[in-house]
């Protein structure tokens, strides 16, 4: 095979290896909070809207973290808010979708307080008059909802909010895989054409897994089926889809690149696309079984992770090893301190999601 | 001045400042190069050159000569940099708008603005851009626009003992415009729809890659 890359590539061939668990696991936040949203308006996975609510929150919240341990100048962060290339001129025409979505993130964050507290009103005002300790705390969270007719009302504004936190909420759902694919030149991530879906999808099978493991963990064997199973159908459908959506995109390549030496330098990347498959459809037998046996839904959620972590390694690791050129591949060799750059923001997330959970109730009796 | 006086001065502003923008543009010198393959030999005088003018960390490159080995044995040299594009892939990723393009065409960074997430790296599709990691911005061929401002040639132009790379303006009657008007030039990547503005005399079609 010809080697051949250019010799920038050669000095640095990896750029966002830090952005790895941030856009594997805690982009997921997005997807927790369309299911919430989706839940609320439809009234289906009702008893899951407020555990899918905290949870995307809490992974929602510290998502720009990732991308945060990357900037080779993170002192001149605020710059992507002060100063964000989100109009086209002549000396910088186009829009950054990193400014774009960066600014979406804001808003999607204050949507989704907003519908928190909203949602929570009621069972607030109902959980102060429960306790003695930090009632002030609850009644000011009740937001001065303190009545089921009252909430009822304030209902078509949840909605509203509901509605409104679907759109930055999907864009943000679709938004690494949308970077990769059009505002790179990477030669792996331009020809990746079924990327944005099988992200978009992904992201989904990472969100499901997420809150099956946090119910699994909180409820132990009390967990019920209103709850979990219709996590598990949405963990079922994801893991079909992206285990599909992989194979055609195999498909493609060896139909575009047979017996060409591009095919050779992807390699490494197909040989990976086959250990996701495997593990998806895997986990997607397991969810089916999962629906009669609750307790294996644990196993559904760990087959998942191993199964989405290695395909987020695929595409945003083993992708950026390929050249540009197509026709050469560099080796693996990751920073020291790569793993806690990379994992720190989850810890963040875990602490995020234990102070919001202490706070509001992962499962409310009373609800819109 | 009276309410007639103050219409005809704002029609006349109105009225010429599309003018005045339209001059801009056709001021513009439209920098560009144009590398004669033929001419160079791989001595890596415009890569040191380079490196010398501008601080090029080790191990990176602002400019670059790549050899090919053509099948019947030949051995051919081509000098590679940022193309400098008329419709840069660099520019629109970028999220604070440090990288951006001047008057004359000449893709830049404002290292002030720029934090550094690489984003303008992964979008070049000829690998021209790297990530400084002495100043934590991106970095790239800047036609030495330093030296431009006092009338001097890019120091790779100037240290190439061939005369391999030609530089000038695209609006102005130069050695390049007269190049480019009447000989057969190539550019690499043109699937990418950038329209790089390094052009190439006797490009191999290996190179174009």
């Amino acid at each position: 095979m010809i080697e051949y890359f250019y010799p920038n590539e050669a000095a640095t061939p990896l750029l966002w290896e830090p952005v790895l668990f941030a856009y594997t696991l805690l982009v997921s936040g997005a997807d927790l909070l369309i299911l919430a949203s989706l839940g609320y308006l439809t009234k289906k996975l009702e008893k899951t809207i407020p555990l899918l609510l905290i949870l995307g929150i809490s992974f929602f919240s510290v998502v720009l973290l990732g991308p945060l341990a990357d900037l080779r100048s993170p002192h001149k962060a605020p710059l992507l808010f002060s100063i964000p290339h989100i109009s086209p001129t002549y000396t910088t025409p186009g829009i950054s979708l990193i400014a774009f979505q960066s600014i979406l993130w804001i808003i999607a964050l204050i949507l989704s307080i907003v519908f928190m507290l909203l949602y929570f009103s009621y069972p607030m005002y109902l959980k102060s008059k429960e306790v003695e300790r930090f009632k002030g705390l609850y009644l000011a969270f009740s937001l001065g909802v303190d009545s089921r007719e009252k909430y009822d009302k304030l209902s078509l504004i949840t909605k509203g909010i509901a509605i409104i936190l679907l759109l930055p909420a999907t864009l943000w759902g679709l938004y690494p895989s949308t970077l990769l694919i059009s505002q790179t030149w990477s030669f792996v991530w331009r020809n990746w054409v079924m990327l944005p879906v099988i992200y978009f999808a992904d992201t989904f099978v990472v969100a499901t897994a997420i809150a099956i493991l946090v119910y699994f963990i909180w409820r132990r064997r009390r967990m019920e089926a209103e709850v979990i199973q219709p996590l598990l159908k949405v963990h079922a459908a994801g893991s079909l889809s992206v285990s599909a959506l992989t194979a055609l995109q195999l498909s493609i390549w060896w139909f575009w690149f047979d017996d060409s030496i591009i095919i050779q330098s992807l390699t490494t990347i197909t040989s990976w696309m086959f250990i996701v498959i495997a593990l998806l459809i895997t986990s997607f037998v397991l969810s089916l079984i999962a629906l009669r046996f609750l307790v294996i839904s644990i196993l559904v959620s760990l087959v998942a992770f191993a199964g989405t972590i290695a395909n987020k390694w695929n595409i945003l690791m083993n992708s950026q090893l390929i050249s540009k050129t197509g026709m050469g591949v560099f080796e693996l060799h990751l920073p020291a301190d790569w793993l806690f750059k990379t994992a720190s923001p989850i810890a963040l997330a875990i602490f995020l999601l234990v102070i919001i959970s202490s706070l509001f109730p992962l499962e409310v009796k009373e609800v819109g | 001045m009276d309410r007639r006086d103050l219409i005809k001065l704002s029609a006349i502003l109105v009225l010429t400042l599309p003018l005045a923008s339209v001059k801009a543009e056709k001021m513009s010198k439209r920098y560009s190069m144009v590398i004669d393959v033929t001419k160079c030999y791989g001595c890596m005088a415009c890569v040191a050159a380079c490196a010398g003018e501008n601080n090029v960390p080790i191990g990176y490159f602002r400019t670059w000569v790549e050899r090919i080995v053509k099948p019947e044995g030949n051995v051919i040299f081509v000098p590679k940099q940022c193309n400098h594009c008329e419709n840069p892939p660099c520019l629109p990723p970028c999220p604070t708008g440090a990288t951006y393009r001047d008057e004359n065409g000449v893709v830049l960074v404002d290292d002030e603005k720029c934090i550094g997430c690489g984003a303008c790296v992964q979008a070049c599709p000829y690998g021209a851009r790297f990530m400084n990691p002495i100043k934590g911005t991106a970095d790239k061929c800047t036609f030495c626009d330093h030296r431009l401002k006092k009338n001097l040639l890019p120091a790779c132009v100037e240290a190439c003992p061939t005369g391999a790379r030609i530089f000038g303006s695209l609006t102005e009657k130069s050695e390049l415009k007269n190049i480019i008007d009447t000989r057969p030039t190539q550019t690499l990547k043109n699937y990418t729809n950038a329209n790089p503005q390094i052009y190439y005399i006797n490009l191999p079609k290996e190179a174009d890659r």
